[in-house]
């Protein structure tokens, strides 16, 4: 395209259809530049989603040839499962858990990062270092330190408290969810923390000088002055953050692979394993409708909040 | 007056001791499990079982190293990873750039196009997988390279999109509108005037959407098995084999770990802008 447009430029009308097509790519310039973008995300996310709204409507098997049109069992067949169920209440609470233990973590650490220290610079660098890290790979350096017998957590707990602690993290239910949350707390704070860091800087100075002739104290500064300003920020530092957490995947594959039992199936997790492990495939998609529907509806309301908040 | 003068200097005081310990343990946070899969990946494999565990090695071994890559596949999966991850975030790049061009320039399609683009990220992997696996099963792309990085191009699309079009809005127009004039057609103007001035924010661009292809597990599970698998899925086979295999995972995870750590931190200046995806002036 843009070696034809080329050649226009040395035979400046000399090639009436050249120039017919160069005068037309000139004038559709901006929608040929979208053009390439929009046809391979229409193919690969537009289609594939009308293509799976008809998948969970009949019964999609690769065993039985033609595909009969069932209805809403396979929505109803979701709805019964109790795993199915589970697994949503799940991913909300290790959602809401991951979030606030993210936010307040990140904030604390944006207030104390703030100012300017020596080694600040070196500082950033290590803490942003797990956003750059494959969730499985995040999975895995946690197993390897929760791992019971060998892993150190329980030697280092031991020798801490002055007895025996034999906690297995990644079989033993309350202590397993704990260390799903430690894991995404691990890899995801930085990026509250970064967000929240630069909502901070943004922050007048001098705002801050007045609240201090006013007599106003730090705690009173903070709610009247830090909390206004970084409003919008702290939306949009949680809404992603949400929208990526209950997307709860890797790190469930990798440290307990669902288990004990069905216990750490998130709506992914039970999702994955309904469509690939078990083949249902008409139920995932059903499945994954609803949990399309619910998540968009979250999103929805979250996105107009954000925009809401934008022109402050 | 005299308490909150007394609770102020106080809070002075004892203010840079907690700044001091937060950030500290933060760090250690983050570097202990760091810290020890590297260990975990030089141990000897008798050292696994010590108790009370082996903090630093005295006999450092790179034996995992070697099976990790050889006996488990992991350097095929590095190679796919590599050719996977390159070839997806050059074409992520270039039709984001020309996305963000014509929506920074010329608003196309008003705010419906770019926010439909933005919604893009928001889609939870599992609802779109589903149906590209069928699809790409019956078309024939399962578990081929090409399949795997257009999957990767439009699931970074929107990331690279929303950074390079905060990039060009910042530009000044006037450059372009001078090539105009001196009788350069709209793409001539692009390419040789608005493209090199927009090369950094490209780049940085780039660097996030390779990052994101390395790091990416849930799609590579589905849509590759035994011929396109990149290296996150290589973990896989350490799984199910408690404790044997500690030093290979940790070995792989090393090696895997080193390029998108290298290029996140150099990329460190534009995190905000990626982060957000470009909503906030940062």
């Amino acid at each position: 395209m843009s070696e034809i447009a080329a050649g226009e430029g040395d035979t400046k009308g000399a090639l009436p259809p050249l120039s017919r097509f160069s005068d037309w790519s000139d004038r559709n310039f901006k929608w040929l530049l979208v053009a390439p973008a929009v046809l391979l995300i229409l193919a690969l996310s537009v289609y594939p989603l009308l293509f799976s709204l008809w998948v969970s409507f009949v019964n999609y098997d690769f065993q039985i040839p033609g595909h009969a049109f069932v209805g809403l069992k396979n929505f109803e067949q979701v709805i019964a499962d109790p795993v199915a169920r589970w697994s949503l209440v799940l991913t909300a609470i290790l959602s809401a858990a991951n979030v606030i233990i993210e936010f307040l973590l990140g904030l604390a650490l944006a207030l104390a990062m703030v100012r300017n220290f020596p080694g600040r610079g070196l500082a950033m660098s290590i803490i942003i270092v797990p956003l750059f890290i494959s969730p499985v790979i995040v999975g895995q350096a946690w197993a390897l330190l929760l791992q019971r017998p060998f892993g150190p957590t329980d030697y280092i707990l031991s020798r801490i408290v002055g007895h025996d602690v034999t906690i297995s993290w990644l079989t033993q239910s309350p202590w397993i969810y704990f260390s799903l949350i430690l894991a995404d707390v691990w890899q995801w704070t930085p990026f509250m923390f970064v967000i929240l860091l630069a909502g901070l800087t943004a922050i007048p100075p001098n705002l801050y000088e007045a609240a201090e002739l006013d007599g106003v104290n730090a705690w009173q500064a903070f709610w009247s002055i830090t909390m206004p300003y970084l409003r919008p920020m702290i939306l949009l530092a949680v809404t992603f953050r949400l929208l990526d957490t209950v997307k709860l995947f890797d790190t469930i594959f990798i440290m307990t692979g669902g288990g004990p039992g069905t216990k750490t199936y998130t709506a992914s997790f039970y999702l994955y394993t309904v469509g690939f492990t078990q083949f249902h495939l008409s139920q995932a998609t059903a499945g994954s409708w609803i949990f399309l529907v619910l998540t968009a509806a979250i999103v929805g309301l979250l996105v107009r909040r954000l925009l809401k908040a934008e022109p402050t | 007056m005299t308490t909150q003068a007394k609770t102020r200097r106080r809070r002075r005081r004892a203010v840079p001791i907690g700044r001091i310990l937060l950030i500290g343990g933060f760090i250690v946070f983050v570097l202990a499990p760091l810290y020890w899969m590297f260990v975990t990946s030089i141990k000897p494999s008798d050292d696994y079982l010590a108790v009370p565990p082996v903090w630093f090695p005295s006999e450092p071994t790179s034996v995992h190293y070697t099976a990790a890559l050889f006996a488990y596949r992991g350097l095929k999966g590095l190679i796919n990873s590599l050719i996977i991850s390159l070839s997806a975030t050059v074409l992520s790049a270039f039709l984001g750039t020309l996305m963000a061009y014509s929506l920074a320039r010329f608003n196309t399609g008003g705010a419906h196009l770019s926010f439909w683009v933005l919604s893009q990220r928001f889609l939870p992997p599992v609802a779109i997988v589903l149906p590209i696996f069928l699809i790409y099963r019956n078309i024939g792309l399962h578990d081929t390279h090409f399949g795997l990085i257009i999957a990767y191009t439009v699931f970074t699309l929107p990331v690279s999109v929303w950074m390079m079009f905060a990039y060009f809005r910042q530009m000044p127009r006037s450059m372009e509108d001078a090539a105009l004039v001196d009788g350069c057609t709209r793409w001539q103007a692009f390419w040789q005037v608005a493209v090199p001035l927009a090369a950094p924010g490209i780049v940085a661009a780039a660097v996030f959407a390779f990052i994101a292809c390395w790091t990416e597990f849930f799609f590579a599970l589905v849509l590759t098995s035994r011929y396109a698998f990149t290296l996150p899925t290589v973990f896989r086979a350490f799984l199910g084999f408690q404790g044997a295999q500690y030093g290979e995972a940790s070995a792989l995870a090393i090696v895997s770990l080193v390029p998108s750590i290298v290029l996140g931190v150099l990329a460190q200046r534009h995190l905000v802008r990626g982060l957000t995806l470009g909503a906030v002036r940062g």
